[in-house]
């Protein structure tokens, strides 16, 4: 569905953000990339729905191809209705704009094939934004406005949704919530999925691999079966500790030694 | 009493100008979030659009003379005897220009057009992605670019360009008063509103009106929904330029023909920050309040004044409002 090859993105000419980054999102399969803040991997999603013009980024090297096909000349609304939507960090919804209008927005995706949006499907699954179609969408709470991100992503019929963040700012129950809505989209709809996550117990909890990226690189990748298995992963990204009887580590040691010496050698 | 309804009615048809001219100013603005500074000049080269069509070109020798004045021979006949200066004889008088009116608005519509697009794809759009501050300070250079131009490009002294519509004296009673106004100023009045309606209506009920909100409140996720943001732009310069080429054409018709008409654009900048950059309802009660306070102020206190009182007006209405009388502020969620 989605390949992404070797890429490197510096923003304004000098600060390089990603620096030969692959990855592959195989069609219908939920991948999950994961790494701390300033890893990369907004900008690697913003490469791949074409949006880093707008913030004076470019890709310099690499090849990032959609269906087969290079995007880098395709303007992002060409995307999108080629059927990659790309779910902003954020949530990034219209504030002033009622919730209907939002989704309205989101259906200039379906222009180009001349279908008609189904505004019922999102209604259908998120009952709570259809007793509130009517309001300004920034008044929502945080839940609903990611329900809304998720709607305009459903309006649009996409095959490949980039997926930024969505559990941030929500509360844990909300996130099961979201996080239900994601494994829906891609059993039901056979939607491909790209979720970018710092949060990496729900992200595994949905995917079927997992990419880990630090500095503008991958590090390391697998099935997430095997990923979870993983002692550094655990220790770093589950939060599970040293276990029973284990001793305790100082979270010094951890950074500085296991992560170089793994991943950084 | 019966003075001052006479002037607020003169106000208002000055402030519906106005509003026309504000429309554009807010849609680039939406759109763009870049303050054109040079929408003036736009409306400069609409008026000199309009004055090509109408004027110049049917006066030209390869021009066919229905052009410059048609004259069906049922005219001539309903003119027969008619007294000088009557009604009837005004819009006789209109009918004959008909055509060169015609064919002057569309002249300036489509002209004005070409170069909105031209300025939008060329100076524009190559700046995408930078800071706002670089286009808006391209628009202060097109000021002199544009300026420039016409005053080369347009170099026949200028003459009187046709009302738009019949000008004819119309006299009513309102409020026990006779009310005395011309013809044409109320059909540009009613112009400019139903323009001005349209647009607002547009922005706020269709699909293309989303598109512009979208665009407006976030440029980026507009983009990802699918909205070709480009194409917002260049409609939203099109909008003003040709919008700006019915204001042009109006004020040709009202105040004659100079590059200092590009100077008017200044004026309504003022007005457009009064109502609030963003806000359609916003910058047309301002047009209108600034329209009437221009007219009462010249009656009370004579011409001088009319250019002066208004604008302390909105000076101090700024300094009490920063971001104008609906000018929005962010929603922020509670």
């Amino acid at each position: 569905m989605l390949t992404i090859e070797n890429i490197e993105v510096t923003y304004h000419h000098t600060v390089q953000a990603l620096r030969g980054l692959s990855l592959e999102v195989p069609d219908g399969k939920i991948v999950t990339l994961l790494g701390t803040n300033g890893a990369g991997k907004t900008t690697t999603l913003k490469a791949a729905s074409n949006l880093l013009a707008l913030e004076n980024g470019q890709i310099g090297e690499g090849r990032i191809s959609f269906k087969g096909q290079s995007i880098l000349s395709i303007q992002p609304d060409r995307l999108v209705q080629m059927g990659l939507f790309h779910v902003r960090e954020g949530r990034r919804i219209f504030t002033e704009m009622s919730v209907e209008d939002n989704l309205v927005a989101a259906s200039y995706a379906l222009d180009a094939r001349r279908a008609k949006p189904d505004y019922d499907k999102v209604y259908d699954f998120f009952p709570r934004l259809k007793e509130r179609r009517k309001q300004i969408a920034g008044y929502l709470s945080g839940g609903e406005q990611q329900m809304l991100a998720f709607g305009r992503a459903m309006i649009a019929r996409p095959e490949l949704i980039l997926m930024d963040e969505p559990s941030l700012g929500l509360a844990p129950k909300i996130v099961e919530e979201i996080f239900q809505t994601i494994r829906r989209l891609n059993s039901e709809d056979g939607v491909s999925i790209l979720l970018v996550e710092q949060n990496a117990g729900v992200a595994f909890s949905v995917a079927d691999y997992g990419y880990i990226m630090e500095s503008g690189q991958i590090v390391m990748e697998g099935d997430v079966a095997k990923l979870k298995q993983d002692k550094d992963i655990q220790s770093f990204y589950l939060g599970v500790g040293g276990g029973e009887g284990a001793e305790r580590q100082s979270f010094r040691d951890v950074k500085h030694y296991k992560r170089r010496k793994r991943w950084l050698s | 009493m019966g003075q001052f309804t006479q002037f607020a009615i003169n106000g208002l048809m000055s402030g519906a100008i106005y509003a026309l001219i504000a429309v554009g100013i807010v849609s680039v603005y939406k759109a763009t979030k870049v303050v054109n500074f040079a929408h003036g000049y736009l409306i400069m080269f609409g008026a000199y659009f309009y004055f090509t069509f109408s004027v110049i070109v049917p006066g030209q020798s390869w021009a066919p003379d229905w052009l410059a004045s048609w004259q069906p021979a049922w005219l001539l006949e309903m003119r027969e005897g008619l007294p000088m200066f009557s009604p009837m004889g005004a819009v006789l008088d209109w009918v004959q220009n008909v055509p060169r009116i015609l064919l002057g608005i569309a002249g300036a519509l489509v002209c004005n057009a070409i170069v909105g697009r031209i300025i939008e794809r060329t100076l524009m759009r190559p700046l995408m992605g930078q800071s706002i501050f670089a286009m808006i300070m391209v628009t202060v250079g097109l000021i002199s670019i544009m300026s420039g131009a016409a005053s080369i490009i347009w170099t026949a002294d200028a003459d009187f360009v046709p009302h738009i519509a019949p000008n004819a004296p119309i006299r009513f009673e309102l409020f026990g008063t006779m009310i005395f106004l011309f013809g044409a100023d109320l059909v540009n009045m009613i112009v400019a509103l139903l323009i001005f309606a349209g647009i607002v209506l547009m922005v706020r009920y269709t699909k293309s009106g989303v598109a512009i909100r979208a665009t407006a409140e976030d440029q980026s996720t507009a983009y990802s929904m699918g909205i070709s943001v480009p194409k917002v732009f260049s409609r939203a310069w099109v909008l003003a330029s040709t919008t700006g080429a019915i204001a042009g054409a109006i004020l040709a018709t009202r105040n004659g023909i100079s590059p200092s008409l590009g100077l008017f654009g200044f004026s309504v900048l003022a007005i457009v920050l009064m109502g609030g950059l963003d806000s359609y309802i916003g910058v047309f009660l301002a047009a209108m309040a600034v329209g009437v306070m221009e007219a009462l102020t010249q009656w009370r206190m004579g011409g001088d004044w009319a250019e002066i009182v208004p604008y302390v007006a909105v000076l101090l209405i700024l300094l009490i409002r920063p971001h104008g009388l609906f000018g929005s502020k962010e929603v922020e969620r509670i």
